[in-house]
């Protein structure tokens, strides 16, 4: 009887100690380049102004809702996320302005902006990671580089647009138009 | 001519020197055609060499030596300079070792642009008139697959439009294709990384592939081929987007030209939405088998058992 106990408490401690590898621990990419994996798109070389602190070096951060100026006018009326409840830092970082920043605290680089929504859209990321969500471009058994969230869903205004779709399709010869 | 290997409906003759007739093959039948079409016309005139009478002795494509297609496909590729007057490449990729390809489809992403359509049209030579395209993409209601109260010719100013979805069909690959079963020449078949193709120059129009089909996912030619020089793609394949000649039938082959050399298909590169996803289905890393392992995939038609390599999803 001893000895099945002490065997059963043994066996338990052994697995318990030893948790199963974890496949997909991090996102695929964040390693580096592999043929097997895609590379993750690096977003800071699009951005028409990056760094920030260009023009941020110096000024105090107004974590209020106030009417924007010049080069973010434009976002007085695009921007619709979260409602009223969100404005700039809630995703920018108010510390380090070319830094973004996770419903967690953590601060995180312009490369990484999928860490930023995907710490609220928890859901997304195994999708994304798996290549279930988004966009890959490559090529299928080679190199190839999964876009960033951003890439398609603008952070301001994440609804991917309505587009104008191609023609349609003409009727089979013979037919009228349906 | 006894090493070549054999196609199982159409035996060569035995090499006895007897016992004739019977053993008549299409290809003798041709021959004596042939000849006695060069005695009509007055033998000085005609050239068996000539590239009318090298299509008509054309072997099928799983009995052509290297040399055989080196020939078959310089001769197609000047065919396609008269016709067209741009200079072309045909090639002739094969399947890869262990690559079994297949595609998922992302329904909720899809937004019924119909890029896919164009590129596709491009990518394969697809002439305009009569217009033909490998890809329709049908408009549903949302919560419903009544496909025969769907429509391909949904035209609003802008896509997707409230309360539809999208359903973008094209060829399946299927693994147990009736397209394949219906024909009767063995002109088209699958191969085996899962594509099915189709030889035009073995091709009979007969069409009833296109009528076994059940994705409607089979064109057939009524016209000589037609298409403007700069829309001419000069990366061709033999079993693929090569100018298809009059009266045979075609399809989708998820772009074999491109997808055995590494590249995904044209559809796949310019969806913009990202809904669609290609891969090889032997790999557990690409993404298509992880889809298939983890998301709730489903297959058009799957009563008819066809077993599609292309895959519908949500999410």
């Amino acid at each position: 009887m001893r000895f099945w106990t002490t065997f059963v408490v043994a066996v338990a401690l052994v697995v318990g100690c030893h948790p199963r590898e974890q496949k997909h621990e991090t996102v695929s990419g964040v390693k580096g380049p592999d043929a097997k994996h895609a590379k993750i798109e690096p977003r800071s070389p699009m951005l028409p102004a990056y760094p920030c602190s260009g023009c941020h070096a110096g000024r105090q951060p107004k974590t209020q809702r106030y009417e924007l100026k010049e080069f973010h006018e434009v976002r007085n009326h695009e921007f619709s996320h979260g409602e009223d409840a969100f404005w700039c830092y809630q995703c920018h970082s108010s510390k380090d302005i070319d830094k973004l920043v996770t419903s967690t605290g953590e601060l995180v680089t312009f490369d990484e902006a999928y860490r930023i929504c995907t710490s609220c859209h928890g859901d997304k990321i195994d999708d994304w990671r798996d290549g279930a969500h988004g966009l890959v471009v490559g090529n299928w058994n080679g190199e190839r580089t999964k876009k960033s969230c951003p890439s398609c869903h603008d952070p301001h205004d994440p609804r991917y647009p309505s587009i104008k779709p191609e023609p349609k399709p003409a009727p089979p010869k013979g037919l009228k138009a349906l | 001519m006894s090493t070549r290997k054999s196609l199982p409906i159409y035996r060569e003759p035995e090499p006895e020197p007897a016992g004739e007739g019977d053993e008549a093959s299409r290809r003798d039948f041709l021959k004596l055609t042939a000849a006695a079409a060069v005695l009509l016309a007055g033998a000085p005139a005609c050239d068996t060499s000539s590239p009318e009478f090298q299509e008509v002795l054309q072997r099928h494509y799983w009995e052509l030596t290297p040399d055989d297609k080196k020939r078959i496909f310089a001769r197609l590729e000047a065919k396609t300079k008269a016709l067209t007057g741009v200079s072309v490449k045909i090639s002739d990729p094969q399947p890869l070792e262990g690559v079994h390809f297949a595609y998922a489809l992302n329904l909720t992403h899809c937004n019924g642009n119909r890029r896919c359509v164009e590129a596709c049209a491009r990518e394969n030579n697809l002439p305009n008139d009569p217009q033909m395209r490998y890809i329709r993409v049908i408009e549903l209601d949302n919560g419903s697959q009544h496909l025969e109260k769907g429509t391909a010719y949904y035209d609003p100013e802008r896509v997707p439009q409230p309360g539809k979805f999208y359903l973008p069909v094209q060829c399946h690959q299927c693994d147990n294709p009736p397209c394949v079963r219906a024909c009767p020449t063995k002109a088209t078949w699958k191969e085996p990384d899962g594509i099915v193709v189709v030889d035009y120059n073995w091709c009979i129009g007969c069409r009833y592939c296109q009528a076994a089909c059940p994705y409607h996912a089979r064109r057939f030619n009524w016209v000589s081929p037609s298409i403007e020089p700069d829309r001419v793609n000069p990366n061709q394949g033999y079993l693929s987007n090569r100018i298809r000649p009059v009266g045979v039938v075609e399809k989708c082959t998820f772009c074999l030209h491109r997808t055995r050399n590494g590249r995904y298909p044209a559809c796949y590169e310019a969806c913009p939405t990202g809904a669609r996803k290609f891969g090889n289905l032997s790999d557990p890393e690409s993404e298509v088998r992880r889809i298939v392992e983890n998301k709730r995939v489903w297959i058009l038609k799957e009563e008819l058992g066809t077993e599609p390599r292309f895959f519908y999803f949500y999410g």
